[in-house]
């Protein structure tokens, strides 16, 4: 009985399998074997070697964007992960109307991101509702250039991320927030830990798995990072395109009639090394702090 | 490892932001193209037309022609394909994979561009000669590829910028709104003063370098490329001192400070909101203007296009081209041609203020009457007067990366982060990088 039964875990899975292998790995494949050839969108495909990879190395153009999305990291990630447990701490009481405040806080998540990008452009302009605010507090003098300077355009995409995220990892902690036993808090209240304390002794630890997930989730989402860019920066990364992310300048090169295919295939293997690098990185930071 | 990839023919982003209501179509007299330009073949079958976004616009008058080419042609069945401008590019190279490719493909020279240097479109120097004569020599000329002989696609619309002047703000700067700008030192000067009187509440006009760079560089004298198409060589003094002045326009304030970075788009909201003052564009436009700001187009006066030394206007063409792998290509190209043969690319140009690239239909009166005394009538007659002479002056090797490329260098001039003339040079670099690796 169990031999003539031994494909039937296969026909359950093989649906998603077919989906994962045809959308997800040979495209995955076809994307490497293209990063060692000259193809473009019509014609080349001859193989180079590690040409592409050479010319990315001193192509000033990826370093930018390599930089710039490399920061991007650095600063949203932490920000998505405390933030969004401080708002779930924040919401997570069961009294009258906090159902009202966690809607809120994750209605961003539900808007489009050009919807909400385009919305921002407006606020963030010279004449717009932010400058106007700073301007009137006497914070500044001069409208700050939120849009047509490289560094604040991409610390304003770092800030739209960061607010479009909010609610989505707010939910993702108010769930593991739930499994936390409340007789731990009890117990340490009892032992004269204050509200701080046990967030840091009882709360943190407890979610750290939640943590590492929001992490590697948020690093993968700010690795791939475009449609903040796009949008604040009408298309241009800033002046220059100095506010360049890895997928703007692989879209850059490798879109349109004239795209690099080859190219822009080497550049989307190194934002996948970096990506899996960087998740990685925090996996084990993760475990050697749990070991310590 | 070599992989043989098939290629072929994509339909590209129209360069003319079409508006209007349809009409009726081509009307039921159509007649039989000329004979001298008439492509050989039994004109028979189906064949599929492939046009960008002209739907729901523009339904009424494509099927009309349509169906005046089926009447005229029986036996032969159009099937009419419109493409969103949303990824249409990556549709097209698809199909063009696939092998699915329309028989007939609407497309602008910069876009036809890369397809041509394979050898995709029919030349219709062999397939239809002839077919030419009709058309404006500059639309004619645009569907070509530099170094190679033959011409590949037959001249659809054009568009030639005239210059639009809000009458108000330039009263209000005290300027002569009878008087509009004629050169480019005259745009720069009456900018510089609306941009002084405005005083934040209004500007001079809009960088909308994506529009004006190459063609302004072409007016001024720059050349863009050297005389064998195989390097970029814009940095010149001129092209130096051109960069500098949109520095210091930036400096002071005529550009509004939010326009560095924007695009034609933005500065067509800014015009009508009344934030600038003069606003060089297509005069299909100004439909959009009247739609959306009434009293900024009832206020609007329309000059000729700022043109080049030589007296020459820059023209957009639109143009349809038809592979050689097309399974019928006699019908496909006996159809381009009817497409935009005199008589349909009139009744076209009276749906939405675009221009005919047939000679002969241009000498209609609709383009020469302002007895309306509208300022729509007139942008469409200054236009028209423009087109006999206009070219294409935009090389089609300056396409979407080497112009983000040399833009982004002459934004990093206007922000301050570098000299005009390191700005050109790194300009030419980049764009030699891009073009002629």
């Amino acid at each position: 009985m169990r031999s003539r039964r031994w494909f039937t875990p296969w026909l359950f899975v093989a649906p998603a399998l077919v989906i994962a292998v045809v959308f997800y790995i040979l495209p995955f494949v076809n994307t490497g074997i293209l990063s060692f050839t000259d193809a473009r969108a019509l014609g080349g495909g001859t193989f180079t070697g590690l040409e592409n990879y050479a010319r990315l190395a001193s192509d000033p153009q990826f370093w930018l964007a390599t930089r710039n999305t490399i920061l991007y990291a650095i600063v949203v990630v932490p920000l998505l992960v405390v933030l969004p447990l401080l708002l779930a701490i924040l919401v997570q009481p069961q009294i009258p109307g906090m159902g009202f405040f966690r809607s809120v806080f994750y209605s961003p998540v539900v808007a489009s991101m050009v919807v909400v990008g385009l919305i921002w452009a407006w606020l963030l302009r010279s004449d717009g509702l932010v400058n106007y605010i700073f301007q009137t507090l006497r914070i500044i003098s001069e409208p700050l250039p939120f849009l047509t300077d490289a560094t604040l355009l991409l610390f304003s995409s770092m800030f739209v991320t960061v607010w479009k995220g909010l609610g989505y990892y707010m939910v993702v902690y108010l769930a593991a927030l739930a499994n936390v036993p409340r007789e731990l808090h009890e117990a340490a209240e009892v032992d004269g830990a204050g509200a701080v304390r046990r967030f840091m002794s009882v709360t943190v630890p407890t979610l750290r798995s939640t943590m590492l997930l929001v992490g590697i989730l948020s690093t993968i989402a700010a690795f791939k990072v475009f449609a903040e860019v796009f949008v604040l920066s009408n298309g241009t990364a800033g002046p220059g395109g100095d506010a360049r992310t890895l997928v703007f300048t692989i879209r850059d090169v490798g879109l349109g009639l004239g795209g690099e295919v080859g190219y822009a295939s080497a550049m989307s293997l190194v934002l996948f090394v970096l990506t899996i690098g960087f998740s990685l990185a925090y996996v084990k930071l993760n475990r050697e702090e749990q070991a310590a | 490892m070599h992989i043989r990839r098939s290629v072929a023919a994509v339909v590209a982003a129209s360069a003319l932001g079409l508006t209007g209501c349809g009409l009726g179509g081509g009307g039921g007299e159509q007649t039989t193209p000329e004979a001298t330009g008439a492509p050989e073949g039994e004109i028979t079958g189906e064949i599929t037309f492939s046009t960008l976004q002209l739907k729901p616009t523009f339904t009424e008058y494509i099927e009309g022609v349509i169906a005046d080419f089926e009447a005229e042609y029986p036996g032969t069945t159009v099937n009419w394909i419109d493409v969103p401008f949303q990824g249409a590019q990556e549709k097209i190279i698809a199909d063009a994979q696939a092998g699915t490719l329309p028989d007939v493909i609407n497309l602008n020279p910069n876009f036809a561009q890369p397809l041509a240097v394979e050898g995709i479109f029919a030349n219709l120097d062999e397939v239809a000669p002839g077919v030419g004569e009709q058309y404006v020599p500059g639309a004619y000329e645009a569907f070509t590829v530099p170094g190679q002989e033959g011409h590949f696609g037959f001249p659809w619309y054009l568009t030639s910028e005239v210059t639009m002047v809000n009458s108000d703000l330039m009263e209000q700067s005290g300027l002569d709104p009878e008087q509009p700008p004629a050169t480019f030192d005259e745009l720069t000067a009456a900018a510089r003063t609306v941009a002084q009187a405005g005083d934040g509440k209004f500007y001079g006009m809009h960088p909308a370098l994506e529009n004006k760079v190459a063609t302004d560089l072409v007016k001024l004298g720059v050349p863009l490329l050297n005389e064998e198409q195989t390097e970029w060589v814009f940095n010149t003094p001129e092209a130096v001192a051109y960069v500098q002045e949109l520095v210091d326009l930036y400096d002071e304030g005529v550009f509004p400070p939010d326009s560095l970075t924007e695009d034609h788009s933005k500065e067509i909201e800014a015009y009508q909101a009344g934030r600038i003052a003069l606003f060089p564009s297509g005069p299909n436009f100004l439909t959009i203007v009247r739609e959306n700001a009434p009293q900024v187009a009832d206020a609007t006066v329309v000059a000729p296009q700022i043109a080049g030394e030589d007296g020459a206007a820059n023209m957009a063409v639109m143009g349809l081209l038809v592979p050689q792998s097309s399974p019928n290509l006699p019908t496909a190209l006996a159809f381009a041609e009817f497409m935009t043969n005199a008589e349909n690319q009139l009744e076209f140009a009276k749906i939405v203020t675009i221009l005919p690239s047939v000679t002969e239909a241009l000498e209609d009166p609709y383009f020469t009457d302002t007895s309306d005394g509208t300022v729509d009538s007139l942008a469409r007659k200054i236009s028209a007067e423009q087109i006999a002479t206009a070219k294409n002056m935009v090389p089609v090797q300056f396409d979407d990366r080497v112009k983000s490329a040399v833009i982004g260098q002459i934004q990093r001039a206007m922000n301050g982060q570098q000299s005009a003339e390191e700005a050109v040079q790194k300009a030419v670099d980049e764009a030699n990088a891009i073009s002629f690796r």
